[in-house]
């Protein structure tokens, strides 16, 4: 089953759509949801110009696909999405993939803040760009993303994969400041440069091809490891969090 | 004029020596009286449990540490959310809900008075500010003296009438409502990066002790004639060993009142372990209640822990430092100028773990073995050792030697030898109950006068209607609907009017503070005192002139006027 929503162009556009309800799940009983925009909640037919094609009697079997101009300002698509597949020919809006714990979420454009929250299952794959907080926990939470992946082309904000406690996550391009924060298990590559990787890691495994920028000074260095062809340093800690998490660099620098 | 009728109501009233009769309960213009009009409306209570309202006698829900306590765990706003209903503001948080969280959550279990269990008088206008968002139940706070420099000084010098002075003032000043010890001393030396280790230890550069504090303060609070008596922290809290701390603590304080208590000794549980460390960690809640048992000055409460994550917060610094250590979380540490501290961690408390096992079987244990309901109350230091939601829970604990045994087979296998709890066949009855949860907690506060934890005449009209019959529910069996009946109200009546029915709350509230002003003369009047003035000047941040809090920050002014000797 295919579900195709194009986005209809709404007057006041900068007001946010809430769309949790956006997952495959939901549509496989038909499209007669709701989402919300500001206080007021709107079928989905008052958003989306939307069509099905086919049929399909579980989630896996269903594929949405999000189209139009006004992508980016949907929020929490794919929230709690255990199956199925969403794609999104544009950007998309804050808390995409919010929970999820199955399927896969594939957005064309870039994606705002917090993608893949807290998600504990499978795959997301950005096209674009990432904003703050990707692949991360929430405000005060012990556990960020325990599982599944996430796979951005372009850069990523700050804080990526903060709190992370499983899964792996790839950013292809630059990641911004404090990657891996508090990181407890799990595996970040980050193929770009970053800032401050891993601060006060506890465990899990931490790539940078690019060169580590004001490099964290709790890390002790072990030695130099041959990775996929490429010759990166090997440290350990954060000792000041009494961790035992590997973190690699290709390059990396002191603040001065 | 407004009535109200409460008919066929089974009234447990500890106070007024009632015991489960029934009965019909008047009601007219928030007061109780005699009889009313015809037009009165009726409730007809079916024989249900009727108690006065519940009333905490020491929990944390006002105040700047506890707003410290919300913004430091975001995650705890995840926890416990409630949408607008009616009346009902949106309320979040599970451990330091929102003041509406607070309010409305206690009113659906009867609760209809609260202190504050610890306010630093430089920051009793938050306090005060958050009991005005805290409609449905009446405040009243505890005012911290622990490290105080001008009573210090004043200890130092033996003139015990100055620091009944200084309380006097600064108790007006701040509205405050009793005097708390919290680690008395320690969090003094806690700004020089140091700690109290017991009662004998000198305080850095003030060179008194924490027995010479607490004996000065308790016979200050006496020269004032205060309501309440002295609420003590006791210094060590949480440390294995610390019972004989405790005993010493309790030792120092004779009988001189004969209304209440000379001495209210907060979250026993805390201070009643035994051990050398956390290894040989162990409980001792048999020689702390075999001396609370022989003394009626003293009056403790359970400070009870239940499994599940918490926070807990306390002005006590030093101790929530070392918790950090302990546990390696996020924490917090204030210090309150010339007064006092703080410190805030957020902790998970696990069954599988036999130090958190242990700790629940103390608080359980203290209940149990205290003989008279009276001298210990029903708390768990909200939310230290867990959320105030978690009292119908302890409440059926208490009432019920298979649900006690039923939850010791889930809890670490090693406690069994580290605790008496197993071998404690006492059940406690509804009666008891309705001790520990008001009327003890009304005569300790002395606030019974104030026509608080009771239904006698003239008395507010504060009750609470139990969907439970107890003549056809024995509850050392049918626990779960103990739990189910104190966790939700039928009706909660506050002065008069119902305000929780049902859990959902009805009306917006209007809470009133009480505060006391202790009347001395003009030699001790503090405002006057050019010494007091000068100090104060010289090392607060603020001006004395601004100290004060104004009373446009109290709702319902309830101000008690007591007569000093000084």
């Amino acid at each position: 089953m295919r579900v195709t929503l194009a986005m209809k162009p709404a007057a006041r556009s900068f007001i946010p759509i809430e769309a949790e309800s956006i997952i495959p799940k939901n549509l496989l009983s038909g499209t007669d949801i709701s989402v919300w925009r500001g206080n007021r909640e709107l079928r989905l037919d008052e958003v989306f110009s939307v069509s099905v094609e086919g049929e399909a009697d579980r989630p896996e079997d269903v594929e949405v696909v999000i189209s139009g101009d006004g992508t980016f300002r949907l929020k929490r698509v794919g929230e709690y999405m255990d199956g199925g597949k969403i794609t999104i020919l544009g950007d998309i809006g804050m808390h995409c993939g919010n929970f999820m714990s199955g399927g896969t979420i594939e957005i064309h454009g870039s994606a705002d803040g917090w993608l893949g929250r807290e998600m504990a299952g499978g795959s997301i794959i950005c096209r674009g760009d990432a904003a703050d907080y990707c692949a991360s926990g929430y405000r005060g939470g012990r556990k960020g993303m325990t599982g599944g992946t996430v796979e951005v082309f372009g850069r990523a904000g700050v804080f990526l994969a903060e709190n992370i406690a499983g899964g792996v996550v790839t950013v292809h391009g630059d990641a911004g400041d404090m990657p891996g924060a508090e990181m407890r298990s799990g595996t970040l590559i980050i193929h770009g440069d970053c800032g401050r990787p891993a601060a006060n890691m506890k465990g899990g495994s931490c790539y940078v091809y690019g060169t580590a920028h004001g490099m964290i000074p709790t890390f002790r260095k072990i030695g130099t490891i041959q990775h996929d062809g490429q010759m990166l340093i090997h440290f350990t800690g954060d000792i000041a969090n009494r961790g035992k998490g590997n973190l690699f660099v290709k390059d990396y620098r002191y603040l001065e | 004029m407004s009535e109200l009728l409460i008919r066929n109501a089974c009234v447990i009233d500890p106070l007024k020596g009632i015991n489960a009769e029934t009965m019909d309960i008047a009601i007219r213009d928030g007061k109780i009286v005699e009889d009313v009009s015809s037009a009165a409306e009726v409730i007809d209570a079916r024989g249900a449990l009727t108690l006065p309202g519940g009333i905490d006698s020491h929990t944390h829900i006002c105040g700047t540490k506890v707003n410290f306590g919300r913004y430091m765990s975001p995650e705890d706003m995840r926890a416990g959310r409630t949408s607008r209903c009616g009346p009902m503001h949106a309320t979040s948080g599970y451990s330091v809900p929102t003041t509406y969280g607070n309010s409305y959550r206690y009113s659906a279990m009867g609760y209809t008075t609260l202190l504050e269990g610890a306010m630093a008088p430089l920051e009793a206008r938050h306090t005060h500010e958050e009991f005005l968002y805290t409609p449905l139940q009446d405040t009243m706070a505890n005012t911290l003296f622990d490290g105080n420099w001008g009573i210090m000084e004043a200890i130092r010098d033996g003139d015990t009438r100055r620091v009944a002075a200084i309380i006097a003032w600064t108790l007006q000043a701040v509205k405050g409502f009793g005097v708390k010890l919290t680690n008395p001393g320690g969090t003094e030396a806690w700004q020089w990066g140091k700690n109290v280790s017991c009662i004998r230890d000198p305080v850095p550069y003030f060179e008194v002790t924490p027995a010479e504090i607490i004996t000065s303060v308790v016979e200050a609070n006496e020269m004032l004639d205060l309501p309440h008596s002295v609420h003590i922290h006791a210094n060590n809290l949480g440390t294995p060993g610390n019972y004989t701390c405790t005993l010493g603590t309790l030792g120092l304080i004779p009988d001189l009142n004969p209304k209440r208590q000379t001495l209210y000794a907060t979250h026993i549980q805390f201070h009643a372990y035994g051990g050398s460390g956390w290894k040989d960690f162990c409980s001792k809640s048999e020689p702390i209640v075999r001396f609370v048992n022989m003394r009626p000055q003293i009056v403790i409460d359970m400070g009870q822990v239940m499994f599940g994550r918490t926070t807990t917060m306390t002005a006590d610094g030093p101790m929530e430092f070392n918790l950090y250590r302990l546990h390696h979380e996020k924490w917090s540490n204030h210090d309150v100028e010339l007064e006092t501290g703080s410190g805030i961690i957020p902790v998970l408390y696990r069954r599988k773990n036999l130090v958190n096992s242990i700790m629940w079987a103390i608080g359980l244990e203290l209940a149990l073995l205290t003989e008279s309901p009276w001298q210990c109350l029903l708390t768990t230091d909200n939310p230290n050792g867990a959320p105030f939601v978690k009292y119908p829970e302890i409440i059926a604990l208490l009432m019920s030697k298979k649900y006690r045994d039923a939850e010791f087979a889930t809890i670490h296998p090693d406690t069994e030898s580290r605790v008496p709890l197993p071998a404690i066949e006492r059940e406690l009855d509804w009666y008891e109950i309705a001790v520990m949860t008001r009327a003890g907690q009304a005569k300790a506060l002395g606030i019974q006068d104030r026509g608080k934890g009771h239904l006698g005449l003239g008395a507010e009209a504060d009750v609470a209607i139990y969907p439970i019959r107890i003549d056809e529910t024995d509850p050392s069996v049918d626990y779960e609907r103990v739990i189910e009946a104190f966790s939700r109200t039928e009706y909660t009546i506050k002065r008069g009017r119902v305000v929780s029915r049902k859990g959902k709350c009805l009306v917006d509230g209007n809470n009133a503070t009480f505060w006391v002003r202790p009347e001395v003369s003009d030699d001790y009047d503090m405002e006057k005192d050019p010494d007091f003035i000068e100090k104060f000047d010289r090392y607060y941040t603020v001006r004395m002139r601004n100290y004060p809090v104004q009373e446009e920050y109290l709702n319902r002014n309830r101000c008690i006027e007591t007569e000093a000797e000084i």
